[in-house]
């Protein structure tokens, strides 16, 4: 009996799961098409075994059970079509299957223990059930292929002991392959394999890299390096998403991958902080409306303060604030947390940021203080509405060369960013010209020419006001030579150096961190021991990290000083956000918790009493938190503080960088 | 200014001190006043001899504050010279505010103004207003008072009917200048109604339009504001709206504010009431002053302001207070950064400058930057435990208290206690 | 502050919205004009998408798109914003312009700011429209209560936060202040979408008066100095040196609690800041 149900089974599931497959190609196949090449199929496995692996592996326990249990299932399933479906009854294939269905059940056991009491990331529901689904499948697909190599009788397939085997594989089969095409969990495995291949950003893998024979281990942050966000065509009839179907297909087979396991959320800081964002919902959201439906089948953590089953979404219908309320989108800090650990290498900070672009340039609902700084970019050029002639005044003692006055050209363009208004920053880059100073290198700045780098405007969505200022910082840039630019404002730093190669402008861009380090390396910079050691922790600028990937520079030039460093649990590529990027600290969601708190929680941890930072913006928030607390220094500051100056230079101007304004009350 | 006479004889005889009447007229003046009109001293003759024998000098001002209390007054405010006009060659009208019926600070500024245009001329200055009796058009520099009252309502806002009434003033006496006050919606409404209707009379005569924001006139010409970056200067026009500050109020002359009448005013009597608002309902009816919840006032503009500080501690009934009493609640910095009001209600240098014409502060020491954000209040009102702070200083009543009691005893008294909760207030009081 | 959420009229009473160019008060760039956006704002809650702009002078200024991009959040259904434009060079005289265009449009309520922002900045335009057309104008407007077919209610703002209720006959202009609600952002998408009909008019006249004028940058006006008038050198003194708090005020001391109060209802009633005597008070004593 079983010789025949057993294939009719698995070419029904499989005809079965090809339907629903074709059908949820369809579905993805609504979004907007981009030109594509099936050839990039082949780059699939290789993506899957390496890149998707390397990120899996950062969980080693698990990236064991699903190398176990996906592999068995692989195997398994492929031996059984062989043997069960096409009846080629070999016994070293029998014996090949057995041992694939017993990886798959090692690993299934593994999975079920997990899912005895899952953690919080996980989400239930269905994915619950997958667990014992692949318990049914290995031990049943064991079972049947036992008479195989002859332990047990061939008449086996007689009676119930038949039945109830059928039935197990039958369940197997069901969720496996049907499941796979009709959007059961397996889905990720069909629509992730998929994902690999047509990734948006194929930058993000290995075998895009011209230089894989380069002896360099693996670069876990490598994969984060695709970072700048998309150019949005303003000619175009609608800007933005506003449909599910508004999505690039590309990014709907991207949703649909997402296993739902969590590490998004655990990374979130708005969801830490108790702000109405999930990145994990936001995904299953979209894959709502995808469908069409309502959300009150996910299974997993709501957005926090927001109830799961209120919402409904279509292809056709707008997302906000049907499906996803604009708060959501508005707590992202876009750190890129999500994305950095995101197994299935899912873009969320695209989605949200095409999601904002909609919201702010076809239906004006840009929350209030970010539609104040955005008016105030297109009218004053600085999001403060300051006038931008002040723009050096900070620098009024300092006899900062302006570039206008080089036409021979410089070696260094000293970018200072919106920092410049703010009297905090202003410390830095007077310690950041110390240094520079102190280094012999050659620098200018544009002074009034400069404007802001349009990062808050195009992160708030703001595409027209980001290219207009691009267009003409572009320019400007243009009429002056100079070899690098270097800034101490990561935001800066990011746009320039990669975003505005979209719109014609390359350069080369150094972040200040890395600037002092490679001045430290060429020996010019000296700096005396500190009087009294204390411990030091640096916070990750997202970014400065995991936006461009720059982790070792900021720790060099700690080590150069001769400090004692500690290092925070989340660090590096795992660095939690300050809260301020992304125009949130704009639009300001209210949540339970503050995110800078979280983050000086963290760095209490450690028991530094100092917290060196790189990033203007970090320093505003992480400052915003309330005394007693580390302080905040910028690295600029605590070299500039160490510095034994060049003896020549003691005429130069060396108002120490703590003439600090008193602050009225 | 007085004149002073000078009795050479007298001052010979002081000269002399031989002469044998020397001692009635060189009286031991230590202080007095010379032909110029300046005060002299003599430094000889100040001080007393002290118990010690030696000679002390009181330069504290004290004896001379106490014994100039009645007398020192007029010398301070030297006399107005008195100016009269009989024979005016033409007018110039000045229409003041007149907020509340009383001449504000701009309406002073304004009349100023139209001294300055009518100097070395024998044109009257005259104040056109829709109240009866008003004070102090003399001192302000009125030379004629014109009295509108009989032809419109001076409690409503009806600016049809006054624009009418100005009209017959522009027929019958054809001033040379009309003069308003840039503030909306008075004057500055007024006066542009003005403007259009005459503009509309005689197209053409660049002379009627008129100049808006006038913020200076010198030299025949004026300068007033156009937009925010750029000013116009012009030949004086014939209808001057003008800013505050626009020329110094006078000082020194008094005028005589004679009050004239309109000859078409005195023949045709004034519609009664009603019947004027019903020809009035054409264009703009006045449907009278709307409730305002004084929370909802933005701070700057709110008139009445109960503050509170850190010698609050009964919040609830602080809250209840600012209610009972229709203030609008402020606060000081301690206040908001201790998280019991928001940063929006914050007063102060780093807050919100207030304008409150009654600004109430309890449990508020008055750092420098807080008196800073109130110098514009009229009224100033402390109540705090401490009678030596600085907001006592300020206040133009101070009560020394503490401050939840008396709120409580305010509400109390207005008929309206918090429901009572003694308790748990009693246990705040002793945390506080 | 009390804007009134449900009053529409749709298409009933045709609305047009005038609007000026802005100067950004920083950096000088040409944009909304505060007062004229919270114009357009009041129309577009009031009338939706069925709010005409009108705009006199140049066609490239930048602030035109910025108010066409205000077309949003309106019902479903609504078209992009449209604008006329009436081209006109900056020193031509708007006004014969404007009152032809109004008169030909069966426009009924004119929505416009109370002061230009750049040019003349008069706030002269609305009066001599009205004047022209012979409508009614109320001015100070922060907020539209109701509006039927002949009249319109209108809150006007007073100092110090105050409002008073108006009720204007249509057709009318109604020049808003700076207090009513705040506009809506400026979109994008919208502005880009936006129509902008170029109308016709007769060759504008240049404004007569401008030739006489003379423009010059805006000057810090002088700061007003206490002048003390006095005949003697020591007063002068002691009125510029004198800390000005030491204003004389009344301190009450050792009072208990009912006594202060009482104190201090005598004062604000006094004062006039309440209300004579309340009858609680008068049940009271």
């Amino acid at each position: 009996m079983l010789q025949t149900l057993l294939p009719i089974l698995i070419f029904a599931a499989l005809a079965v799961g090809a339907v629903g497959a074709a059908r949820r190609i369809r579905l993805w196949r609504r979004g907007q098409r981009s030109p594509m090449g099936w050839h990039r199929l082949v780059r699939m496995p290789k993506r899957y075994l390496n890149d998707l692996h390397h990120i899996v592996a950062r969980d080693k326990a698990m990236a064991h059970t699903h190398v176990a249990t996906a592999g068995g299932f692989v195997a398994a399933m492929a031996l059984a079509l062989v043997v069960h479906g096409f009846g080629w009854r070999n016994p070293i294939l029998g014996g090949l299957l057995l041992l694939a269905s017993l990886g798959m059940f090692v690993g299934a056991l593994a999975v079920n223990r997990r899912r005895l009491d899952p953690p919080a990331k996980l989400s239930k529901g269905p994915w619950q059930r997958l667990s014992k689904s692949l318990l049914a499948y290995s031990v049943g697909m064991f079972l049947v292929s036992l008479p195989l190599v002859g332990v047990a009788p061939t008449t086996l397939g007689g009676g119930a002991l038949a039945l109830v085997l059928t039935l197990l594989v039958a369940w197997g089969l069901l969720e496996m392959i049907v499941g796979m095409g009709w959007g059961g969990p397996m889905k990720h495995a069909f629509a992730g394999s998929l994902h690999l291949a047509f990734h948006r950003r194929p930058e993000r893998f290995d075998d895009q890299h011209g230089e894989p024979q380069s002896k360099i281990p693996h670069d876990v942050h490598r994969g984060s390096r695709s970072t700048a966000l998309f150019p949005l065509d303003l000619a175009a009839p609608k800007l933005g998403v506003e449909k599910p179907s508004d999505f690039q297909w590309e990014q709907l087979l991207g949703f649909d991958a997402c296993v739902q396991c969590g590490r998004c959320q655990a990374v979130c800081p708005a969801y830490a902080a108790g702000q109405p964002l999930n990145p994990k919902k936001l995904i299953q959201d979209m894959v709502v409306g995808m469908v069409g439906g309502s959300d009150a089948r996910y299974a997993g953590s709501a957005y926090p303060g927001i109830e799961v089953g209120k919402h409904r979404g279509a292809p056709a219908e707008p997302i906000v604030p049907q499906l996803v309320e604009a708060e959501t989108l508005w707590a992202c800090t876009t750190c890129r947390a999500c994305v950095e650990e995101c197994p299935m290498m899912i873009e969320h900070v695209d989605a949200i940021v095409d999601m904002r672009r909609f919201v702010t340039l076809e239906r004006g609902e840009t929350p209030e203080k970010g539609a104040a700084a955005i008016d105030n970019l297109i009218a004053t050029d600085n999001p403060g509405g300051l006038d931008n002639a002040s723009r050096l005044d900070w620098a009024a003692d300092l006899d900062i060369p302006r570039i206008q006055d080089r036409p021979e050209g410089v070696d260094v363009l000293l970018w200072l960013g919106d920092g410049a208004f703010d009297m905090r920053n202003q410390r830095t880059l007077r310690s950041l010209v110390k240094i520079l100073r102190a280094g012999g290198v050659d620098f200018a700045v544009l002074g009034d020419e400069e404007r802001d780098s349009g990062d808050v405007a195009r992160r708030l969505g703001d595409e027209a006001t980001f290219q207009r200022l691009a267009e003409r910082n572009i320019a400007t840039l243009s009429r002056y030579r100079f070899q690098r630019i270097v800034t101490a404002d990561p935001h800066s730093f990011h746009v320039l150096g990669r975003e505005y190669g979209a719109f014609g402008g390359h350069y080369t861009v150094r972040h200040h961190s890395t600037f002092i380090a490679e001045l430290f390396d060429a020996g010019r910079l000296h700096v005396k021991a500190a009087e009294q050691r204390e411990t030091v922790t640096y916070h990750d600028p997202c970014y400065l990290g995991r936006y461009n990937g720059e982790f070792a520079a900021p720790r060099q030039v700690l080590a150069a000083l001769g400090v004692e460093f500690a290092e925070m649990e989340r660090s590096g590529y795992r660095s939690r956000c300050c809260g301020g990027g992304g125009g949130a600290a704009l639009s300001d969601v209210p949540g339970k918790a503050r995110i800078p708190d979280m983050r000086m929680e963290d760095v209490r941890e450690t028991g530094a009493s100092t917290v060196a930072v790189a990033c203007p913006q970090c320093t505003a928030m992480l400052e915003g938190v309330v005394e007693p607390r580390p302080q905040i220094k910028d690295l600029a500051e605590m070299v500039a503080e160490a510095l034994i100056e060049p003896a020549s230079d003691t005429a130069s101007p060396t108002a120490t960088a703590d003439t600090r304004e008193e602050i009225p009350a | 200014m007085s004149v002073r006479r000078v009795d050479p004889h007298a001052e010979r005889i002081r000269r002399n001190r031989l002469h044998p009447r020397h001692h009635e007229f060189a009286r031991p003046a230590w202080r007095w006043t010379s032909a110029a009109g300046v005060t002299r001293i003599n430094p000889h003759a100040v001080g007393a001899i002290g118990p010690n024998g030696v000679k002390r000098i009181d330069r504290s001002g004290a004896s001379v504050e106490a014994s100039s209390a009645g007398g020192a007054q007029t010398s301070t405010e030297p006399a107005r010279r008195p100016i009269t006009l009989d024979a005016p060659s033409g007018y110039l009208m000045v229409v003041p505010e007149l907020a509340e019926g009383r001449l504000s600070d701009h309406d002073r500024d304004l009349l100023g103004l139209a001294r300055q245009l009518a100097a070395d001329t024998d044109l009257a200055v005259t104040a056109v207003t829709f109240q009866r009796e008003v004070a102090g058009l003399e001192d302000a520099g009125a030379d004629r008072r014109l009295e509108l009252a009989d032809l419109v309502d001076a409690d409503a806002y009806d600016p049809e009917s006054r624009l009418a009434a100005l009209v017959t003033v522009e027929r019958e006496l054809a001033p040379l200048h009309w003069i308003f006050a840039d503030d909306f919606p008075g004057g500055g409404d007024l006066g542009r109604r003005l403007g259009a209707r005459l503009a509309a009379g005689d197209s053409g005569d660049t002379r009627a339009r008129p100049a808006t924001r006038v913020w200076q006139v010198v030299d025949g010409q004026t300068r007033s504001r156009a937009g925010d970056r750029q000013d116009i200067q012009r030949d004086v026009p014939k209808i001057l709206i003008a800013l505050a500050e626009c020329a110094e109020p006078i000082s020194e002359t008094r005028h005589e504010a004679r009050p004239i009448t309109l000859a078409s005013a005195a023949s045709t009597t004034a519609p009664a009431p009603e019947a004027r608002s019903e020809a009035g309902s054409a264009g703009v009816v006045d449907r009278g002053r709307v409730a305002v919840d004084p929370q909802q006032i933005p701070l700057a503009q709110a008139p009445f302001i109960l503050s509170a500080g850190r010698g609050i501690g009964d919040w609830d009934g602080y809250h209840h207070a600012a209610r009972v009493l229709g203030a609008s609640e402020g606060a000081s910095r301690v206040a908001v950064d201790d998280g019991y009001m928001p940063r929006a209600r914050q007063v102060g240098a780093t807050g919100t400058f207030v304008t409150a014409s009654c600004y109430i502060a309890v449990g508020i020491s008055g750092a420098v930057q807080h008196l800073q954000g109130i110098t514009k209040c009229q009224r100033v009102i402390a109540i705090n435990s401490d009678p030596s702070c600085d907001m006592v200083k300020r206040a133009d009543l101070a009560i020394i208290g503490d401050g939840d009691a008396v709120l409580a005893a305010v509400c109390e008294r207005l008929g309206q206690p918090r429901a009572a909760q003694g308790e748990p207030r009693e246990v705040q009081h002793d945390a506080a | 502050m009390t804007q009134p959420d449900n009053v529409t009229v749709g298409a009933a009473v045709k609305t047009v919205a005038l609007v000026s160019s802005g100067r950004h008060p920083v950096s000088g760039r040409a944009g909304r004009a505060r007062e004229d956006a919270r114009a357009v704002e009041m129309g577009l809650s009031l009338s939706g998408g069925t709010l005409t702009l009108l705009h006199a002078g140049d066609a490239d200024d930048a602030a035109l798109p910025e108010y066409l991009g205000m077309y949003h959040g309106l019902s479903a259904g609504a078209g992009p914003g449209r604008l006329d434009l009436l081209p006109m060079a900056p020193d031509g005289d708007a006004l014969p312009a404007l009152a032809a265009r109004l008169r030909q449009s069966d426009a009924r309520l004119v929505l416009t700011g109370q002061r230009a922002e750049c040019g003349e900045g008069s706030g002269m335009l609305p009066y001599l429209l009205a004047e022209t057309l012979g409508w009614s104008i109320a001015t100070g407007i922060a907020a539209i209560e109701q509006c039927d077919g002949d009249h319109v209610t209108v809150l006007q703002a007073l100092p110090q936060g105050q409002r008073r209720r108006l009720e204007v006959a249509l057709p009318c202009l109604l020049a808003v202040d700076g207090v009513a609600p705040a506009p809506r952002q400026s979109a994008f998408g919208p502005a880009r979408r936006g129509i902008t009909d170029s109308v016709a008019t007769a060759a504008p006249a240049a404004d007569p008066g401008w030739a006489a004028w003379q423009w010059q940058p805006a000057r810090a006006r002088p700061k007003r100095l206490k002048v003390v008038k006095s005949t003697n050198a020591r007063d002068r003194f002691k009125a510029a040196a004198a800390k000005s708090a030491a204003s004389g005020g009344q301190v009450l001391t050792d009072l208990a609690p009912d006594e202060a109060a009482d104190r201090l209802l005598a004062y604000l009633r006094s004062e006039k800041v309440l209300a004579p005597v309340s009858d609680a008070e008068g049940a009271d004593q």
